[in-house]
């Protein structure tokens, strides 16, 4: 089966721990992921600037290592991520900002691809509030 | 089409659980997940709630949460899966619906 | 044929950027002529009420892009009617044509949705 899985809370939220768990799950019992799709405050969790103290889980770090590794289609909304201050290079330096902190596996584009996402995957599971 | 509803809030502090439960219909299924979790909590309101859900309702649990939280007492009716099971109940119905 | 996706909008419209960013959703999905709807329920129903002054707590006015849903193909539109109820809202003050749906019909409207998003 294929999934698509959009992910809209922030990195130290349960869900999005619980999304990244759910995806290796995905993953571990055969199936397929279409797209991994961040949105609100999910373009959060692409932030390479995210330093976890030294006891704690990085959680971020881990959601890079897994999409790397199993080369999935990260796709982060530009839309929500501007507005967050989640820029990449290219943005960074479009709007004349210091910082870029999301770079590849993570690619910025628009809601056409989780709705493109959706259309192609059997199904769609969304995590966020908490 | 049967729809899978996935809870993560609290029901005592947050309106998703009470908005919820209204719109399940036989052949759904409801999963707890996070703060959810606490609907299971002995004596409460929101137990009973759950317990009143048609039978055709299914009820479940993310094992973690409740593990979490020390909640080891629940009715009968409702299964505590691991994430592998998770994914199977995904397929299982033919949507899932987070309430985000 | 497209998959049809029922998008349902629960947060008033100035309690953060979930009312906004639940439309932009909507909207964008429109411009790909998907079949799409749209159902307000819970605090969502406030964000079609009348007369609301966006620039009073400096933000953008969402009506333009409420009343943008129909010329994106958005037809579809859904009104929870516990929600107004409970918040004294009478059905006459919705900026929007839409359905007013009670328990049971959004339980059908579910259904005949194959994905579904609740915001």
């Amino acid at each position: 089966m294929k999934f698509a899985i959009a992910v809209y809370s922030p990195p130290h939220a349960p869900a999005s721990r619980r999304a990244l768990r759910f995806a290796e799950a995905v993953l571990a019992g055969g199936h397929e992921i279409v797209r991994l799709f961040f949105y609100q405050d999910g373009v959060h969790n692409a932030c390479n600037s995210i330093v976890a103290p030294q006891d704690e889980i990085d959680f971020a770090g881990e959601w890079v290592r897994f999409i790397a590794s199993r080369q999935l289609d990260s796709v982060v909304c530009i839309a929500a991520a501007l507005r967050r201050g989640v820029l990449n290079q290219e943005e960074a330096e479009r709007h004349e900002r210091t910082a870029a902190c999301i770079n590849p596996p993570w690619e910025l584009s628009g809601l056409g691809q989780l709705h493109d996402a959706i259309q192609s995957a059997d199904r769609l599971v969304c995590f966020g509030g908490h | 089409m049967s729809t899978l509803h996935l809870l993560a809030h609290s029901p005592f502090n947050d309106n998703r659980f009470s908005s919820c439960l209204p719109l399940l219909d036989d052949g759904d299924g409801l999963l707890l997940s996070g703060d959810a979790v606490h609907a299971l909590q002995p004596g409460s309101a929101a137990l009973q709630s759950l317990q009143q859900l048609p039978a055709g309702v299914a009820i479940y649990a993310l094992q973690e949460d409740l593990l979490a939280r020390g909640l080891s007492e629940y009715p009968e009716r409702v299964s505590d899966i691991e994430y592998s099971v998770f994914v199977d109940l995904c397929i299982h119905y033919s949507s899932v619906n987070s309430w985000l | 044929m497209p998959k049809s996706l029922l998008v349902v909008s629960r947060q008033a419209p100035w309690s953060g950027l979930a009312a906004r960013e639940a439309l932009d959703l909507v909207l964008a999905g429109g411009a790909y002529d998907l079949p799409l709807g749209m159902l307000f329920l819970d605090d969502g129903v406030f964000q079609l009420q009348d007369n609301q002054q966006a620039a009073a707590v400096e933000q953008k006015n969402l009506s333009a892009n409420l009343q943008a849903l129909p010329l994106f193909g958005v037809e579809a539109i859904f009104v929870c009617s516990r929600s107004l109820q409970e918040r004294g809202l009478p059905e006459s003050s919705l900026s929007l044509p839409a359905s007013v749906l009670d328990a049971p019909q959004i339980r059908q409207l579910f259904e005949r949705y194959d994905q579904m998003i609740t915001l």
